[in-house]
């Protein structure tokens, strides 16, 4: 053979392969591979959160390709950065559906990146599974009051407000809230401020923090004199820990309620050279480790830090509804592009996941389980498992 | 009356790390004219290394501390060689956007090399509660405060007695005559920022066991550091520790007292209000460290 | 010969969005949207460059601006339900309304204290623009900012708005130049290089650093008003003081001064993340380095580096034509 033609011949094996090699598991027999792009805060002052985000996704892609992925369509994930902001979701999300050509969008974790994404899904035609924002005009934005490709899992405060007063009402008349200074805790303040007016309970006062300032002793002392029974805390694990300490070395002796992270792993292992420093501390969530403990044993083992919480919260998104979905969706019309998983997601019904039952009503919102978590004697303990009602 | 003591503790806290790390800064600036934007990032480096040598290596506490101070000197010195010496000679401009783009490679390769995760590095007298006429408090706290006046203390010292500093004074004073006389310009630079660096991972050792360290912790501590070098008349040291413990007890006061929220805004309003009042500083302009 | 350049390179922009879809038709959106913020960021960088470049004050307080302007088009265009005109007229006044006050006070400082004080002036921006809850809807941001509407035109596409972009960064730089040559350019000039020659030779140099740092706030301001019509949502988020260090990035990539080199940086700086595609955290490490290269190197930019190598070609060779 002449020289020529054998590099021809390797010119051609070598596109092939190239070509071959570009679409994994489009040997699988199910068919292409289904696109999922993450969108979370990579940079930025929360990239924290971003990066649990990130780490979840490619769990769950490995998890779902060993098992031969959905319906033996492997999962494919892309990232997206918005760095909490609007504007970078909207260059996020442009940038995954049109560059990568996602099927389907889970994000984007805060308020703003949330919002500014949603006309943007709406124009493209993307179906978007939000999983931790809290902002509760989201509501008033999606399902039927306008974006029909949005649709949300978590519950936001509004949501939850209600029951966690009626819970604390039981034993305390006065509270003070501290919360961080972002979509979540400014959305969770106004909620509880408005809970607690329905079930007797005294608001004494309401404090904000920049999270990654750590240094809380001025609010301490405000808390000491404006002596509350109780004190609800709407902060992550992170900022947490510190506080904390700050708590315990100025003497407060406060009965803690708290939403965002403190009964968590993380959290015990941040503080895990002071045991007991928040025994007693009650949190409203709807995720705990003991819902799925495979789940947190794998995080550990393969990134070697306890389990964070928007991780957790991207793989619930994930697992009990947008897989759930996604299966739908390939079983009644054989595909599963853009148009045919936005249509799944608004007819699927999950029963009994560890999160309780997923359904979308007709604004598109998801009502999984509310959960009272305890910390006592350095370990989480359920309290109560309530349904949540739309 | 025990909740103002108690914010003066807390104040008297925020402007010891205040101060600690404004003199690095007043000292770089009064000795070579120069204002160094990644200050900060001495003091998170400081931070993980600190960190480092008491949480991962286990050495005990006062070892741990120096280690990072030692460890920060060396990395002024190298910082020194690497990017100061050749932006020394150029207009402030230059020296402020150049520090202020190492600042930011320097926080995005620590987000790299030690995660966005907050690391928490409590230590036995920051966990040990002390009640001192009727506040409580963390030993570490009456530590920061002893170990702050025991640093300042030396540092005058330093620039009254010993060879090196009275030529770092010297320089501050008239850069041109010193050369004449034949000080080592070069040499006296590279040990100024030494020190500025060893200062800033020992103010640290010292403070981080009450917070925490996370890759963007240098950027506002700058800024107030800043705030309180200008406040105290740019490169006068003495100025710029009154003006930390000043801007760290309005700071504790004005969150106690009247919002928390805007309690960052308080030494920016400070900095600002001195400025347009007394724009040379509060202490007037004075030649030297 | 150079109106006849003028007008093909002005064709070819305005032909943007059809040479684009031709070229990368399943992309085309998305490319136009990094299109749209190039041409806002080009104004903005414009406008910085007026006050950083052209009287040479190392002012961080335009985020403050883009903010200011952004904020009151948003809060006259969902609370008062203002015209888009009015609503953009009242973030340009109020940016430059600002610009003016705090600009007084601001250059009376000097050097440092000036680059502080307007760094200090940006933060509490921010500071107010999070916690003033009840006024500017804090984190909870402002929602529901309607597009623009000019008259009958409705900007709601992607290709009108780019051209309103593109109309933006023409007019702004229009502006730019005519304030950058003839008299008033020469004693922003004067002011920069040498400012007590300057005052000797009457050239007041506080009226004339007002003069650029009012225009360029308001012109800030402007491009805030656009850029939340654009985005349809604005939160504190959006004025932190990473947008200096990015505007610093493009003057100083393309050339401090220079009305090319200014739009030359910020097309290469919004395609950076483009080419660069990387982890977002090694992007900002490469930013810091690449501006730490450049500003010591070749402070003149891309445009120096030009400059330069078309002044080597011209120069006339030795041996005679």
């Amino acid at each position: 053979m002449t020289l020529m033609r054998r590099g021809t011949i390797g010119i051609a094996v070598g596109l092939l392969l190239l070509l071959g090699g570009e679409c994994p598991g489009a040997q699988a027999q199910g068919g292409p591979p289904i696109k999922v792009g993450f969108s979370s805060a990579m940079t930025g002052p929360s990239a924290i959160t971003g990066e649990g985000v990130k780490w979840a996704a490619q769990m769950l892609a490995d998890e779902y390709n060993a098992k031969g992925g959905i319906m033996g369509r492997k999962i494919e994930v892309y990232f997206g950065d918005n760095a909490g902001t609007p504007g970078e979701a909207v260059s996020a999300v442009r940038r995954l559906v049109d560059v990568d050509k996602v099927d389907v969008i889970v994000g984007q974790t805060h308020s703003g990146a949330c919002l500014g994404a949603l006309p943007v899904v709406k124009e493209l035609q993307v179906p978007m599974v939000i999983e931790a924002c809290s902002n509760p005009k989201i509501r008033d934005l999606i399902g039927k009051n306008g974006n029909e490709w949005a649709f949300r899992v978590n519950p936001d405060d509004v949501m939850l407000a209600s029951q966690f007063a009626k819970y604390m009402s039981q034993s305390t008349k006065t509270v003070s809230i501290f919360a961080q200074n972002d979509d979540f805790g400014r959305g969770a303040a106004a909620a509880y401020d408005a809970a607690f007016k329905k079930y007797g309970i005294k608001l004494v006062s309401t404090e904000f923090f920049d999270r990654g300032q750590a240094d809380y002793r001025p609010i301490l002392t405000r808390m000491k004199r404006a002596n509350p029974e109780a004190v609800l805390l709407v902060m992550l694990a992170s900022e947490g820990s510190v506080f904390m300490r700050q708590f315990r070395e100025v003497g407060l002796t406060q009965k803690l309620y708290a939403r965002g992270s403190m009964a968590t792993v993380e959290f015990l292992h941040q503080v895990r050279d002071t045991h007991g420093i928040a025994d007693g501390l009650v949190e409203a969530t709807y995720w705990t480790p003991a819902l799925d403990p495979a789940w947190e044993k794998q995080w550990l083992e393969r990134w070697k830090v306890p389990v964070r919480v928007h991780g957790s919260l991207a793989a619930i998104a994930f697992r009990y509804a947008l897989a759930p979905a996604i299966e739908q969706a390939i079983k009644k019309t054989g595909r599963a592009d853009r148009k045919a998983i936005r249509d799944a997601l608004e007819t699927v019904d999950v029963p009994d996941t560890p999160v309780g039952r997923i359904r979308f009503d007709d604004t598109h919102q998801a009502f999984i389980n509310m959960l009272l978590v305890e910390i006592k004697g350095g370990q989480l303990r359920i309290l109560e498992k309530i349904a949540m009602q739309p | 009356m025990s909740d103002l003591l108690e914010q003066l503790v807390h104040g008297l806290t925020l402007g010891s790390l205040y101060a600690m790390v404004a003199t690095g800064l007043a000292l770089m600036f009064g000795v070579v004219r120069l204002v160094n934007f990644a200050h900060g990032e001495f003091y998170m480096l400081g931070g993980y290394a600190f960190w480092y040598a008491y949480a991962e290596l286990g050495l005990p506490y006062p070892v741990a501390g120096l280690a990072a101070a030692a460890a920060m000197g060396v990395f002024g010195l190298a910082y020194e060689r690497a990017v100061i010496r050749t932006i020394l000679a150029r207009t402030w401009h230059v020296q402020l956007i150049a520090t202020l783009a190492t600042s930011i490679t320097l926080t995005n390769l620590a987000i790299i090399v030690f995660g966005t995760q907050p690391k928490e590095v409590p230590t036995t007298l920051s966990s040990a509660i002390a009640d001192i006429g009727g506040v409580r408090m963390a030993w570490q706290r009456p530590l920061v405060l002893a170990a702050a006046v025991i640093i300042f203390a030396g540092l005058e010292w330093f620039v009254t007695r010993a060879k090196l500093g009275k030529a770092m004074r010297a320089m501050s004073q008239n850069r041109e005559a010193c050369a004449v006389v034949g000080v080592d310009v070069q040499h006296v630079a590279l040990a100024t920022f030494g020190i500025s660096a060893a200062l800033a991972g020992g103010a640290a050792a010292l403070v981080s066991p009450l917070f925490n360290i996370f890759p963007d912790v240098g950027a506002l501590l700058t800024l107030k550091a800043f705030a309180a070098v200008i406040v105290g008349g740019f490169g006068y040291v003495k100025g710029a520790i009154a003006a930390a413990f000043l801007i760290g007890l309005a700071e504790s006061l004005a969150a106690g007292y009247i919002s928390y929220a805007y309690k960052d805004a308080i030494a920016f309003v400070v900095m600002v209000l001195v400025l347009l009042v007394r724009p040379q500083g509060l202490f007037g302009r004075r030649i030297g460290i | 010969m150079r109106a006849l350049r003028w007008a093909i390179a002005a064709a070819l922009l305005i032909a943007v969005p059809w040479i684009v879809a031709a070229a990368v038709p399943g992309q085309q959106r998305y490319v136009l949207h990094v299109l749209i913020f190039t041409v806002l960021y080009g104004a903005l960088a414009l406008s910085y460059d007026l006050v950083v470049g052209h009287v040479g004050s190392l002012s961080l307080a335009h985020p403050a601006f883009f903010g200011i302007g952004a904020y009151t088009a948003a809060l006259f265009a969902t609370e008062a339900r203002w015209p888009f005109a009015a609503a953009l007229a009242a973030g340009i006044a109020m940016a430059g309304l600002v610009a003016l006050v705090m600009g007084v006070p601001m250059f009376r400082l000097t050097e440092h204290s000036f680059a502080m004080g307007t760094l200090g002036f940006a933060l509490v921006t921010q500071i107010v623009a999070t916690n003033w809850v009840d006024f500017t809807r804090g984190p909870l941001c402002v929602t529901g900012i309607p597009k623009p509407q000019l008259g009958s035109f409705r900007i709601a596409t992607l290709p009108a708005f780019y051209w309103l972009g593109l109309a933006t960064v023409g007019l702004v730089g229009l502006l730019y130049h005519g304030l950058t040559t003839f008299r008033l350019g020469r004693a922003f000039h004067a002011v920069r290089d040498n400012e007590m020659l300057a005052s000797a030779a009457s050239i007041d140099p506080l009226k004339y650093r007002m003069i650029a740092f009012v225009i360029g706030g308001a012109v800030a301001g402007g491009v805030g008003t656009l850029y939340v019509s654009y985005v349809g949502v604005l939160c504190p988020g959006e004025l932190a003081v990473s947008l200096s260090v990015n505007l610093l990035v493009m003057l100083f990539l393309g050339g401090v001064g220079s009305l090319r080199g200014v739009l030359v940086g910020a097309a290469a700086f919004t395609a950076l993340p483009e080419i660069l595609r990387m982890a977002p955290t090694w992007r900002m490490v490469i930013y810091g380095l690449l501006l730490l290269i450049i500003v010591i190197r070749a402070p003149d930019g891309l445009e120096g580096v030009i400059r330069r190598r078309s002044a080597r070609w011209r120069r006339p060779s030795s041996s005679g034509a």
